[in-house]
Parts: structure tokens; sequence; C-alpha cells
């Protein structure tokens, strides 16, 4: 509340809104859609603060063979109902840091005018990313999802917390060495101890996902909740590896359901929700956002390949 | 040999024929030039000139907008006094052409006339919307207006019919009147009910017909009320056939086949059908993970299906769901 109270009027407010921006993307909404509702309400609030005074032009009046008039008149060309609303939509910049499909929900980094380039340098610093994904057993579909066609059906009475839990590990220990082999190294040089000596390390390449972290949090058949953390992850790997889990447990497994809960330093208490996309909250959620990147300067240009760094 | 002489003399013949032809334009031009002279005072427009030219217009190139204009147009300014949105009508380039060639005289007498039916502090947003009612001849008007009359529309409903729908004006008398047959017809409305729905929603009768009828089929086949229900839904809620079909459809999918709402409980609420999906779902989603999802009046803790559409979050947590917002908001971050 105490940001908007400083906000005078609407071209003040439209400076500050430089920054990076946290947001709750709700499922089945895209991020072209999300996007556009966050600007065009951007637009909405701009547009309802107080405005500039009409500009003045200057009019020269009178026959031109005798003396003539200077008057200041107003410029009717400069109202909002003649030359259109102060603030449009073409007025922003905005982009997403790292892409959320269609049905998944959860945190996203949007850059808004100058946090275009901050977007830029988050999906290259290529920041974990931790996850909730829903499962159910049971039943596959061809795209893996629940919004594909029933492809198999099979018994699960068999599946306890303890299997789950036994596959889940095995699957995070063949990532890990993915890991390794993805750091751009000689597996068996010393320059590779070094960095692995130092804990997880992150790919050298944007392409192939690695995994650094599968748990189980939720079980109670046949539903269950995966907590996964990763990097170069997208939501069609996370339902293919739900898919896997279901094969590897000797029945089939589908998605219900993708959240992001964290991405790097940012995490789900600081995103916004749909309503609370408003200017007032936008600003003081860029302050926030702006403050975490201060105190995390490595967060954006990271000096080494260890995560811990 | 013989060939090139007979390029040389026929060319030198073209010659003679050119410099014939220059001459006479030479001619042309001279008598031209003098004529100019002759007509005005001075020579050349570079020479000062001691004659009043403030009458004389600047040049106005082509523009994409109204705003060059206005300082400039007595009508354009004459517009804006009235609050019209001019940024909205140069959105359609025909329209503007045909705004600009207006008169004062014009917009004048429109006025004088509709000032009858619609709010004065309305005038603007009507003209915004329909910027060539101002070209069609009063009596044509006066004539729809005496259609209404004859209808046994009382003053006030011609008044809310009027300033409710902008287009209505534009309709001409027989047009309007195969309308309002349809809608009785379809629907089989007394007269005073097609009264009561015109002046409820005016813009229904003018609404893309073809829109109706698939909006009447959504509600009556893929929903399933039944003839007598969509009548008395046409007439509480006519908004229904101005809807998106698909979320029209989508919306009552989640109330009654998710939430088990049943028809009656719809019918006698119409509004929830207006309110967004996401916003019924999520409090939907929020009651039941409390357990206070109990939507049949007759047992204890009941809850308004209207609960779920209406009011802030904050209200619905303080009376339905007795809790605190902030779990609310918690609860949206997990779904």
């Amino acid at each position: 509340m105490s940001a908007i109270k400083n906000i005078r009027n609407a071209a003040i407010a439209y400076k500050t809104l430089n920054g990076l921006l946290c947001v709750y993307k709700p499922a089945c909404v895209s991020l072209q859609q999300l996007q556009n509702t966050v600007i065009t309400n951007l637009c909405r609030d701009l547009n309802a603060l107080p405005d500039r005074p009409l500009e003045k032009r200057v009019e020269i009046q009178g026959p031109t063979n005798d003396a003539m008039t200077v008057k200041l008149v107003t410029n009717y060309a400069d109202d909002p109902l003649v030359c259109g609303p102060r603030y449009i939509k073409e007025d922003f910049r905005c982009s997403w840091a790292t892409h959320l499909g269609l049905f998944s929900s959860g945190v996203l980094l949007l850059g808004i005018n100058d946090g275009t380039k901050l977007t830029y340098l988050i999906n290259t610093a290529r920041l974990t990313r931790a996850y909730k994904v829903h499962g159910q057993l049971g039943k596959a579909t061809d795209t893996y999802f629940w919004n594909g066609k029933t492809v198999e059906k099979s018994s699960f009475g068999h599946v306890t917390r303890e299997k789950i839990d036994k596959v889940i590990a095995h699957m995070q220990a063949a990532h890990q060495k993915t890991m390794f082999e993805m750091s751009g190294l000689h597996m068996e040089s010393q320059t590779m101890f070094d960095l692995a000596s130092q804990g997880l390390i992150r790919p050298a390449s944007n392409k192939l996902p690695v995994i650094y972290g599968i748990k189980c949090v939720h079980f109670n058949s046949p539903n269950f909740t995966l907590e996964i953390q990763a990097t170069n992850e997208y939501d069609k790997y996370l339902w293919t590896l739900i898919h896997d889990l279901g094969v590897q447990l000797k029945t089939s497994a589908y998605c219900t359901g993708v959240q992001c809960i964290r991405q790097g330093k940012f995490d789900l208490k600081l995103a916004l929700l749909r309503k609370h996309w408003q200017l007032q909250y936008i600003i003081q959620n860029m302050d926030k956002c702006r403050s975490i990147m201060e105190e995390n300067s490595l967060l954006l240009k990271p000096k080494s390949a260890s995560l811990a760094l | 040999m013989s060939l090139v002489k007979l390029f040389s003399t026929s060319s030198s013949r073209f010659v003679s024929c050119f410099n014939k032809s220059l001459v006479s334009f030479s001619q042309k031009v001279d008598v031209l030039s003098k004529t100019a002279v002759e007509n005005s005072s001075h020579s050349s427009c570079l020479e000062q000139t001691n004659e009043d030219l403030s009458t004389f217009t600047t040049y106005f190139p082509k523009t994409f907008n109204l705003a060059s204009y206005i300082n400039n147009s007595e009508t354009l300014q004459n517009l804006l006094h009235l609050d019209v949105n001019l940024s909205k009508i140069e959105k359609k380039p025909q329209l503007v052409e045909k705004i600009l060639k207006l008169s004062c005289g014009n917009i004048e007498n429109f006025i004088l006339f509709i000032k009858d039916y619609v709010n004065v502090d309305e005038i603007g947003t009507f003209i915004t919307k329909n910027p060539l009612i101002l070209y069609e001849s009063l009596e044509d008007l006066n004539v729809r207006i005496n259609y209404l009359q004859s209808k046994k529309f009382s003053s006030n409903d011609i008044q809310r019919i009027v300033s409710k729908n902008p287009y209505w004006l534009m309709f001409s008398t027989p047009r309007i009147d195969r309308r309002l047959g349809y809608f009785q017809k379809k629907f089989n409305l007394a007269g005073q009910e097609v009264r009561h729905l015109s002046t409820r929603q005016p813009r229904l009768i003018t609404y893309n017909l073809h829109h109706v009828m698939t909006n009447t089929f959504v509600i009556k086949e893929e929903m399933g009320f039944t003839d007598s229900e969509l009548k008395k839904l046409l007439l509480k809620k006519p908004k229904l056939w101005m809807m998106n079909q698909r979320a029209l459809l989508e919306r009552f999918n989640y109330i009654h086949n998710v939430m088990k709402i049943p028809h009656l409980v719809i019918r006698q609420n119409p509004e929830v059908l207006l309110c967004r999906n996401y916003i019924v779902k999520q409090r939907h989603m929020f009651l039941q993970k409390l357990g206070r999802d109990q939507f049949e009046p007759k047992k204890e803790n009941f809850i308004p299906i209207m609960a779920l559409a209406e009011g802030t979050d904050t209200e619905f947590c303080k009376k339905y769901a007795k809790c605190n917002i902030d779990d609310f908001n918690m609860f949206l971050k997990t779904i």
C-alpha cells in the first residue's frame, strides 16, 4: 500500500514499471493470454490515474495585412477522447523467462519493459525449478496427460509407497549420472573431480533436461504427487516421467497436473494471484523481485557451474 | 546505301515535324502565361502582397487520425464538447469520411431530437457507438419512435430502449416489426412480454439473429431446459442469448455436471451463468476442500449457489467459507 501512495500521476507510475514480475499462472490459460491480461490491466489502471494537464497551442490570428494577435488556446488534439487513451498495449514490452505449458500452473517470471533483458539473463542462467507433479495410477493416455485418450487400464493394488520410493530413487540416481556427463568435461579428469566434489552442477547445454531430485510427497492410491527439482525441463517431459514411473511400477500412470512451485529464489509466496494483477500489486511485486535480485547477484550471472554458488 | 539514305531522309522529316510541333507548343505556353499574368495582379508567388490571406486554409495532408483536423474543424470540436470519443470512431475509416463532411446544423437538429429520449450526459457515448445515426433523416427517426408508441410502449420504455441501444433507431420499422414478431413466435410470448423483453434488453432485438438461434439451441437442446423454462430464462436474463455459446456451455457443464446443481435452481438463479467459470470453479473447489459444499436448502450449512458468483472473495470467505481470506489465497496457489 505504501508504494501506491507515492504514485502521483500516470507518467511516474509508467517509469517505475521496469523490471521483473512474479505471477501465478493458472492452468488452462496460455502465456500469451496471461501476458495480454497483465498488460491490458496495466493500461486500464494507468489510464485511470490522474492525467497531465492538456497541452496549449499557439495560434496567430487576424488578417495577414494587419497587426496579428498571438493567442494561447487549448489544443484539442491532445484530448484523450481525440488522440486515444494515454497508455495502450503497444507501449509495453513483455516477455517470459521460461516457458510454462498451457496446462501447467504455478510460478512464472515476466519481464516488463526493461525487465525483458532480465528475463533473457534468467533464461540463460538456467535456474532450477521445483515442481509438484500430480499423477494417477491405473490408466495410461496417449498424451500422457488427462486431456488424452485412454489407451490402457491396469490394476494398481500392488503399488505401495515403498515401491514408488524405490523406483524414484533409482530414477534420481540415473539422472545424477547424466548431470555429470552433461557438464561438458571429461569424466575422468581432475577438473571434473574438483567440480563434482562441490556438489550439484548445472548442465552446459540448454537442450537436455536434468533432474536433481525427485521425492514422493503424497501417496493416496491411486493418486500421488511427486516433487521434482530440475532444469531445462518442459511440461511434456514431466508427463513422460510419470508414464515411465507407471511402467516401472508394473502398472500404468498418467499425469493429472503440473505445478511449478519455485524458480530460483522466486517462490509461491511471491507469486501474484490472478485477482491481484493490478497496478499497485504489480509495482509492489516488482520491488520485491528487485530486492531478491540485489541480494543474490549470482542469480542472473552465475560464475561457476556449481549450483551452490 | 539506299537503306541509310532512306533512314536519313525519314529522320530529317521526323525532326522537322517535331520542330513544328514544338513551335506550336511554345506558342500555346506563351498564350497561357499571358492569360495567367492578366488574371492575377502579381507575376510570382514569391513577391510580397498586401492582401488578407487569413481566409486561405492551410494544406491538409492525408492523415490516419482525426486529431490532426480537430483544431481547424468546428464540427469535430462540437462533437468533442458532446464527449464523443473520436479516437474510437476513427478506428473505422469509412465512418471518418462521413463525419468530416457533417455540418453543424445536422448535429444540432439531431441533438434537439434525441435529447427527449437520451440523458444529456449519455449523448456523447450514444454518438460514439453509432455515429451514422447523424445521417438518418429526422422524419425516419420520428416514424420509428411513432411505431414504438403505436405498439403501446410507455414513454419511459421508449427512453430506455433508445438510450440502451443506439442502433435501434437505425432499423427500419418493418425490420423491427419482423424481429419482434420473430421473438414473439419463437418463444411464444404475449404482447406484454414482448414489451418487457425489448425494454429489459433492447440490444437483443437488434442482435445477430443467427447468434440468437444457436444460443436457443444450446440452452434448449444441449443444456436440456424445457420450453416453459426457456421462456422464463429469456424474460429473466435475456443476456444469456447474447453470450458466447461455448463459454455458456462450459459454465453450465461445470455447475450442472460437476457441482450437481439441478436445472430448477439454475433457472431460478440464471446470474450464475453470467459469472466467469474460473471464479465459480475455484470457490467450489475451496468449499469442497473445507467440506462445506452443501447446496441443498433443506439441510444445514446451506450455501446458496449465488454465493459462488457474487461479491468479493473477502465477503465470500467471511460469510460462507468462514475462514480468513489468506487461507483462500493460499489454497488458490495450490491449484
